[in-house]
């Protein structure tokens, strides 16, 4: 079952698209202050850089580049854990504290509890948790040390446009609601703690239209445990009720048995 | 003459309790990653990590010897005769407690349908296994149906397990022998298997 989340007292993104200028100062600003070391990449004719998230790239921008009847049109995108209120990876973790909501609603990570099952992989709606060499789970964690010291995280920090803007969750979605703004992630996974505000319909980023945990994930943890453990304990209440009420069959009771040799 | 008739050969009972050791510990490894609420059973091997490795090394011991062993006795279980129908029409005579009799050779439907099933759940477990064991190898589709499948093929092992050592030990008194010194009572034979009883000595109760 899901956890229950403070809605009021969650922190959170408000990602604006429209005012990324795709210079990737979060990208550097979070590699230095969560020590994370450089990646190598390699040109793939595109100035998107790296083409994916890795274990030491815990959020990165993603190039959209379209071309619409010889028009080219360019988006951004800023591709990261964006801390569900239902959280998939947190639902499959095996191993208590390895996945931790804060009390701001942010979802954690301790890499001393993780256990290397690499569950939160498959149960993450947006692809998001990824391994390194240590086989322990990275992603972001919203700088929740810095959070936790009344600062902003380092890409938010870093920011020059705004486009990343941190706050308390209903405070910074509400102004843009105001602002008429259409909100990507306000409900979706009981609310997501990094909700965008999208120039497109949300396929154009890759983006699923209505996120939600895995269906697979579901019915694993919501249907097939409690009816496993249910008939688990059924099968063997029904073995005993047997032996008490119809018995065993015992072979002595053949020696004295009147009719033989038939059903 | 002897009271006892051999039912299963010294290498026939070391390869069941193989599967079964195997099988327990890929329970007892399991459990904490099937549910949190079983987590504490990770403690019995030292935290979740040496339980996960325990469980990929048990559950390849169990793959292999639990397929081999189907193999072993394919032959015998893999089709139905016609007291083999009678006996299902009957429910095996388990829901009754007057003494049924069934012409039924060295295995009844119930123990073929285990031993299918066991077989089909091996293959099952042992495949969603290795794409659970492997998830940055095969599309995120696959991995996730396996955890579903992995979960739901354990739930259904475990049921019929429970089901095969009630039947096994006091559900009907004098089997386990069978599995533990090789030989069992013929008049066990006789009242459980008398097809076979008569391949094995010939005689005609």
């Amino acid at each position: 079952m899901s956890e229950t989340i403070n809605q009021a007292a969650r922190k959170g993104f408000l990602v604006d698209t429209s005012r990324c200028i795709g210079c990737r100062s979060c990208q550097v600003a979070c590699k230095q202050w969560n020590k994370l070391e450089a990646d190598k990449t390699s040109n793939k004719g595109t100035f998107e850089n790296p083409r994916d998230l890795t274990p030491a790239l815990y959020n990165r921008i993603k190039f959209i580049e379209k071309d619409t009847a010889g028009e080219v049109t360019w988006r951004f995108f800023n591709e990261r854990c964006m801390h569900c209120g239902d959280a998939g990876c947190m639902k499959v973790c095996p191993s208590p504290g390895a996945l931790f909501r804060t009390k701001d609603g942010i979802v954690g990570f301790n890499k001393e509890k993780c256990i290397s099952c690499k569950y939160c992989v498959s149960a993450c709606p947006f692809n998001i948790p990824r391994y390194g060499s240590d086989d322990k789970v990275s992603k972001c964690n919203l700088c929740l040390d810095r959070i936790a010291g009344g600062l902003t995280p380092a890409c938010a920090k870093a920011c020059p446009t705004e486009a990343l803007k941190y706050g308390m969750r209903n405070d910074i979605i509400s102004k843009a609601k105001g602002a008429k703004k259409t909100i990507y992630g306000e409900d979706a996974l009981n609310g997501l703690g990094v909700a965008y505000a999208l120039e497109g319909p949300p396929e154009q980023y890759g983006l699923p239209a209505n996120p939600s945990i895995p269906m697979s994930i579901f019915l694993w943890k919501d249907v097939i445990k409690p009816l496993g453990i249910l008939g688990f304990w059924g099968s063997i209440g029904a073995m005993l009720l047997h032996y008490v009420t119809i018995g065993p069959k015992k072979v002595d009771d053949d020696l004295n048995v009147k009719e033989n040799g038939h059903e | 003459m002897s009271d006892y008739v051999e039912r299963f050969r010294t290498s026939e009972r070391i390869l069941h309790w193989v599967v079964t050791c195997s099988f327990f510990t890929l329970l007892l490894t399991g459990l904490g990653l099937f549910s949190k609420l079983f987590h504490g059973y990770f403690g019995l091997f030292g935290g979740g990590q040496n339980a996960i490795m325990i469980h990929k090394i048990s559950g390849v011991i169990f793959f292999f010897s639990s397929l081999y062993m189907f193999f072993n006795h394919k032959k015998d279980v893999s089709s139905f005769d016609d007291g083999d129908w009678v006996w299902i029409r009957k429910y095996g005579g388990y829901l009754t407690r007057y003494g049924n009799h069934f012409d039924i050779g060295k295995y009844n439907p119930g123990q073929k349908m285990f031993a299918v099933f066991i077989a089909a759940a091996t293959v099952a477990l042992g495949v969603t296994g290795l794409f659970i064991w492997f998830p940055a190898f095969f599309p995120r589709w696959i991995v996730q149906l396996s955890l579903l499948f992995h979960s739901l093929m354990f739930i259904g092992s475990i049921m019929f397990v429970v089901v095969h050592v009630y039947l096994a030990t006091i559900g009907n008194p004098g089997t386990i022998e069978a599995m533990l010194y090789g030989d069992v009572r013929k008049l066990w034979a006789r009242k459980h298997h008398p097809k076979w009883y008569k391949e094995m000595t010939g005689e005609n109760r």
